[in-house]
This record gives structure tokens, sequence and C-alpha cells, in this order.
């Protein structure tokens, strides 16, 4: 066991923002329609539609902020809401943050490259959009959104990225650097990423933000909604053996969780196809791919895995006690698997 | 916890490539600045960097194919061959899951976004390379450390900015001391690009007359690539294999600004070094030499001063920036900065703040080594990372046990 709690969580998806658009989404009980606009490919695009900084963070200071950037912050903001966490001068320094990126922000970093081509003059830049060329752009932005001053961590890894912030917050716990961290990962739709997946052969691209209130000790009385019970990661340097790394992975996350598979209730992986399917080959399991429901969403993929386990719980209280199984992995041969036991919220803190 | 030790160091870097020639181009002060050849710099009025020139990848690389990978990753894994072969470990003998690879890094591969760009500009989005967009996640960087060396543990790479190869040494050491792994691969990488060049002039922040940490009439950075790695280990395992030790991983301290997306912010610095000193059991007294963040921006380098001023008092140890001789490597720098600290352990010498003509009156209380490198007894060396995003990170090492 890690001995590590989620009070709460944000999440932001194509189906809306919130956990119940995210549930019925999944669930097909919300339709999630492509984006029909030009500038999208073929395959697909899925979009949080009318999404607007703005109307969340308001007008001041967020003119110049992309939209990972804004998204994650709202989500940020949502997990603290939702764990009942304040944040004051007394907390604010143990109070982190860890989020997965796959490159930042694609668009905004290669439109800032555009115009050193296009311009009159190579530098004739704009200075105000040169921090949303840097990944941890949107880390840096939830700390000054929400006067976070403790580990402030991004972490790239694509499918992976949600995985490696869970370990990166998992180690600041345990290791008394933090005492809560706000965990999560985010990807933009863009005509950049949704043309780059189609380019590679992909069949949808998708865009989210989630982020868990990852702590040790809660304060009494606040609700616990998740246990994590394992994070195990792993690398497979011959791609072609990373079906069973990963399957490496998972029997290692049960072992530490002192778990079997026939304890897991439901599987949930960021899309499903071969490699999936021949490392976790089980089939009498639940399960749920977040792609077949919303495209591609990289970085984003992992933390709506996490996300869609918390929704379920939420609006089902039968469900509570249950685990859940996360597992991912990249193209070049990183793996993760997460083991996690949910409440629909009645918990308490010390269960 | 286990103690953590550093046993191999590899330097892919304008000064130098592998620890040997590394080493003597720190010693002598040599400037690894000169005109940019990646891509045109006509146009702009500043047309210098610290590129490493004649990077011969596929003479450094046994595994990698570097036609596969970007230029970032492939500095991470040359560099990460480099420091593994300096050690003196065969990771095929470390056990499956116990070595792993944590790479930092401020842009990833972003060249190859120039080069995506380009083909953008040229034929709209439809005609992206699908072999460059490949190579774009950043999470490749670390994947290319584990794919040379036939790694299965951890594999992470961290975008904290110019700071990150700092967090990426920390997060190993936590992993080693915890007892999660018995080796770690830790460093940094980055590549020169139009863009960021670009970038860094129009925000002002770009010296047309050399890096000048800590010089009176500094005027900015100069942009620079490279990759880094060290190696390291549990002192047991280093120990059991009779490995040489260099010198001991104290641990780090991280804090983040939350103030301002990019202008530093001297209290949070300070804090970070607290925190540091705290997690590491050391006091200000105890420290002998500071390898500076210093960027030779006026501003970094004045908060940064303001910082060591307020945490060490009015006699803080010399604090020198190896910037003035790479440039700012970004997220490779800290990790520079962790490479020329061991040295200075290993060796007694204060790698020097080249380029210092005029010393800061705002400054009154630093001693820069100012342009030449001088003999020292370095017990604890305080390595410093700041960043964009207020992403602080420090790491201290010691003497070897």
């Amino acid at each position: 066991m890690t001995g590590l709690v989620v009070t709460g969580f944000g999440v932001l998806s194509p189906a809306g923002i919130g956990a119940a658009a995210l549930d019925g989404a999944l669930a097909g009980r919300i339709d999630v329609p492509a984006v029909a606009e030009d500038g999208f490919p073929p395959s697909g695009a899925y979009r949080l539609d009318g999404f607007r900084i703005r109307d969340h963070l308001g007008r001041k200071g967020t003119s110049t902020l992309d939209r990972c950037t804004g998204m994650a912050v709202v989500a940020c903001g949502q997990a603290l809401a939702d764990s009942g966490i304040e944040v004051d001068d007394g907390n604010r320094r143990r109070v982190g943050v860890a989020l997965g990126t796959t490159m930042g922000s694609f668009q905004s970093t290669s439109e800032y490259s555009r115009e050193t081509l296009v311009q009159e003059r190579p530098y004739l830049v704009n200075p105000m959009l040169f921090p949303n060329t840097v990944m941890n752009c949107a880390a840096g932005q939830c700390a000054i959104w929400h006067g976070l001053k403790g580990v402030n961590a991004t972490l790239a890894g694509g499918p992976l990225a949600f995985f490696s912030s869970l370990r990166y917050a998992a180690n600041a716990l345990n290791r008394g650097y933090a005492d809560t961290v706000l965990c999560g990962a985010v990807e933009e739709l863009t005509g950049y990423r949704a043309w780059a997946n189609h380019l590679g052969g992909g069949t949808g691209t998708g865009e989210g933000a989630a982020v868990l209130a990852l702590e040790r000790q809660p304060a009494p009385g606040r609700r616990v909604v998740a246990e994590i019970l394992a994070v195990t990661t792993g690398f497979a340097p011959d791609p072609g053996t990373v079906a069973d790394a990963l399957a490496g992975c998972v029997a290692r996350a049960l072992h530490r969780a002192g778990l079997a598979m026939d304890g897991v209730a439901l599987v949930v992986t960021g899309a499903e196809d071969d490699v999936l399917r021949k490392a976790l080959p089980d089939g009498c399991v639940p399960r749920l791919s977040i792609a077949a429901t919303f495209g591609e969403c990289d970085a984003a993929s992992g933390a709506l895995q996490a996300a869609a386990v918390l929704a379920g719980h939420r609006s089902d209280p039968s469900r509570d006690g249950q685990v859940s199984l996360l597992a991912g992995y990249t193209a070049r041969g990183g793996v993760a698997a997460v083991l996690l036991r949910g409440w629909s919220g009645g918990g308490t803190a010390g269960r | 916890m286990a103690r953590v030790v550093v046993t191999g160091l590899g330097p892919v870097a304008s000064i130098g490539t592998g620890i040997d020639a590394f080493a003597e181009g720190l010693r002598a002060g040599r400037s690894g600045i000169s005109r940019i050849r990646s891509f045109d710099p006509t146009g702009f009025p500043v047309l210098d960097a610290g590129e490493v020139h004649d990077f011969a990848p596929e003479r450094m690389l046994r595994r990698l194919d570097p036609a596969a990978w970007g230029r970032s990753a492939t500095f991470a894994a040359a560099a990460a061959r480099l420091a593994v072969a300096d050690a003196g470990v065969d990771p095929d003998r470390v056990p499956a899951g116990r070595m792993g690879a944590v790479v930092g890094t401020t842009s990833g591969e972003s060249q190859v976004v120039d080069q995506v760009t380009a083909s953008i500009v040229e034929g709209g989005l439809a005609a992206m390379p699908v072999s460059l967009l490949e190579r774009l996640p950043a999470g490749r960087l670390a994947e290319a450390v584990s794919t040379e060396l036939g790694l299965t543990g951890d594999t992470l790479t961290l975008a904290t900015a110019c700071s990150a190869s700092n967090y990426a040494i920390g997060y190993a050491f936590d992993a080693l001391a915890t007892g999660e792994a018995d080796v770690m691969v830790a460093g940094g990488a980055d590549s020169v690009c139009r863009w960021a060049h670009a970038g860094f002039y129009r925000l002002g922040a770009l010296s047309d007359k050399g890096c000048q940490p800590f010089d009176r009439d500094r005027g900015g950075i100069l942009t620079a690539e490279g990759g880094v790695a060290l190696v390291l280990e549990t002192l047991g395992h280093a120990r059991a294999r009779g490995a040489r030790v260099y010198a001991e991983v104290l641990g780090y301290g991280v804090n983040c600004d939350a103030h301002h997306p990019v202008a530093p912010d001297a209290a949070s610095i300070a804090e970070c070094m607290r925190i540091a000193h705290e997690n590491c059991s050391v006091k200000p007294a105890d420290i002998d030499y500071i390898c500076a963040h210093g960027t030779g921006t006026p501003s970094n380098d004045l908060a940064e001063a303001q910082a060591v001023r307020e945490v060490f008092g009015d006699r803080p140890p010399p604090i020198s920036s190896v910037k003035s001789m790479l440039g700012h490597t970004m997220g490779a720098a800290s990790g520079f900065g962790a490479v020329a600290s061991v040295l200075a352990i290993v060796h007694g010498f204060l790698p020097p703040t080249i380029n210092f003509t005029r010393p800061d009156p705002a400054m009154p209380w630093l001693d820069p080594v100012a342009n030449a490198a001088r003999p020292a007894r370095v017990r604890i060396a305080q390595n410093n990372g700041y960043a964009f995003g207020g992403n602080n990170a420090i790491t201290l090492f010691g003497e070897a046990p």
C-alpha cells in the first residue's frame, strides 16, 4: 500500500466540466460528437465546447494564457474545492503541483517558431507569449493562480505522463517534502495535435484535464474518495516486448497491493489495442477505454483514466470499496500501472 | 535510508565532451560560445550561442539509431553512455527493474519543432512529416537513455525548465535512498533552436557581448545546448562492485515562487536554499562553494546574490557560474553545474566565472572566482537551479564517504 489517499478531484473532458459529465459520456448516456469544423483532420476531433478561460478566471491576466494552461488552472481549482482544502499562509508551502504533459503546447511552440520565419525580422515574436512555449507553464500558472508554493513539477510522458506525476507526487509526500500534491495531467485540442495524430494513423483526437488532490494524512473529517494501493512503472528497451513488460508491471502492482486479478472490478486504459489486449487478457473484468469515447487524449489519458474511476464511484455508492486498475504504455517502451480503491465520498479520513 | 553516491560523469558540452575534456575546459576557463550554425541567424542582432559542434552520436551510441531520434534525445543518450562507461557499471548486471533513467529538459526536441514548423509554413498542417512528429514527445529523452542502456526501471522526463537536471538528480536520489533502485542515471538535455533564440532576444534577455554573470555591466544570457548525465548509486551497491566513488549526493530542496511566470524571486530562492539545507542536515557554514544558476541577466544574478546574502550572511562561500563558459544550456544547466560541483570536490578547484570585468556594487559580498580557476578544499558544494514558472531546485554534494 502507498498510504496515500485522494480527497478530491477536478476534471474537464469533451463531455463537459465535472465528474457527472465524464461518467455520463463513458457510460454512453451523453453523446460526444466530433467537432464539425475546418482545421481538423478527417479522423475526428473531440473538444470541450465553449470552454473559455476568462469565464472561469476572469479577464485580468488571462488573455495570454493558452488553452492547456487554462484547463489545468481550472482543474486544479476544482480539485481544491472538491477536497475542501483551504490554502493560506499557514500551509501554502506544503501544497504542491505535479502535472503531466507530452510537449507542453504544440500550438504555442510551433506558432512561436512560425513567427521567426514569416515576420519581417526573425525576432519580431510576442514576448508575452514566450512563457507558453515552456513545458512547465501550466504548472507554474497553477501555482500562481492558487498560491501554491510547495513542490512543483512537470512530467513529460505522453500516455504515461499522469502515471509519472503520480509517482512524483507519491515520492514527494512519502519523503515529507509536501503534505498535499495536486496531481494530474492536461492536453489541449488543437489542429496541430489532431493532424499529428491523424498523420500517424490515429483515429480521433481529444483533450482533457484532470487533477487529483493527493494527501498522506488528511485532516480529520475530510472525505477520502480513493486510496492509492500501488503505482508501478517500468521500461521495455525492445519495444517488441512492451506487452510483456506491461503485464509484469501489472503483476507487481497486484503483488504490492496484496491482490489477485480477480480482486479488480474495473480496468481503465487510454486506448484499446493489441498491446493492451496482450498484456491484460482477462476478458471477464469490465473494461473502459478513454479513447473509445474521446479519441486519443495523449497526456490527459492517464488523468482521465483516474477521473473515470473516481467519477464512476461518485455516481454509484454501491461500488464503494471496489478496486480499479489503470494501465498505460508508450510506443517507445514505457509501461505503468496503478491500483486504486474508490468510494462515492461517504468515506472518512483514516479508513 | 541508503546513502547515495556519484560514480560516473558524462558531459556532452561545447567546452568538451567526456569528463576529462570537460574538466580541463572548466579549469582553463574555456568559452564554448561561437557563431550559430544550426540555423541561419541572419536578421538577428545576436549571432552567437553555445552550440556543441562536431557532435557525432553515431560514434558514441551503441543501441540507439540517431536517425530515429531528435537531437536532445541523442544528447541525453550519449551523455548517459559516457557516464556509464566512466562509472564502470554494466547495466546488464543490475537486477531487472533496479536501474532507471531520469532526464531533465526545458524544451525537449525544440529543433524538431523548428523543422516541423518550416514544413507547416510550406504546406500546412497536413504536410508535417511523420518521422519528425514521432520525435517530438519530450518523454522520448528519458526513453532514449533507457533504450540505449537497456534499462528496465523507472524512466522519467522532468520538464521543469532551467532547473530540470536538479529535479532529475533529486528524483534519482530519492529512488536510491528509499531502496526503489540500485543505480540511476540522472541528467538533462536541450538543443539550441531558432525560436528560443528569438524568444529570449525579444524578452531583452540575450546578451550581445558574451555571458558575464555577476558583472556590473552584464547584459543577459546566450542560449546553449548539450547533454549531461551522472551515474548515481547506493553506497552499498557501489562498494559491493568496487566502484570509484566521486562524491556523495547529500540531497536537495525544491519550491515554487508562485509569483511571476518569468521574473526571479529572491525571497523564494532563499527559502529554497533553506529547504535544501534542512533536507541535507547542513548549515550554511558547512558549504565551501556554490555553483550558481548565474545566467548573466541583471535580474537573476541580483536575486541570486541577495538570496545568498540572506542565507549565508555577508561572507558567503565563493560562487561562480559555469554559464559564463557554456552559455545557458537550459534543462542541462544544473546538470553541468552538478558535474562542476563534483569536480570541485574531487579535484579541489573552483571553476571560474569568466568574462568578468568589474564587480557589481549592488553585490559587494560576492566572490565570483573571477576569470581564473582557483585551488580550494571543497567538502560540500551547493548547486543552484532556478527557472521560468518559479521552479527552484537546489542539490548538495559532499565528499565521498
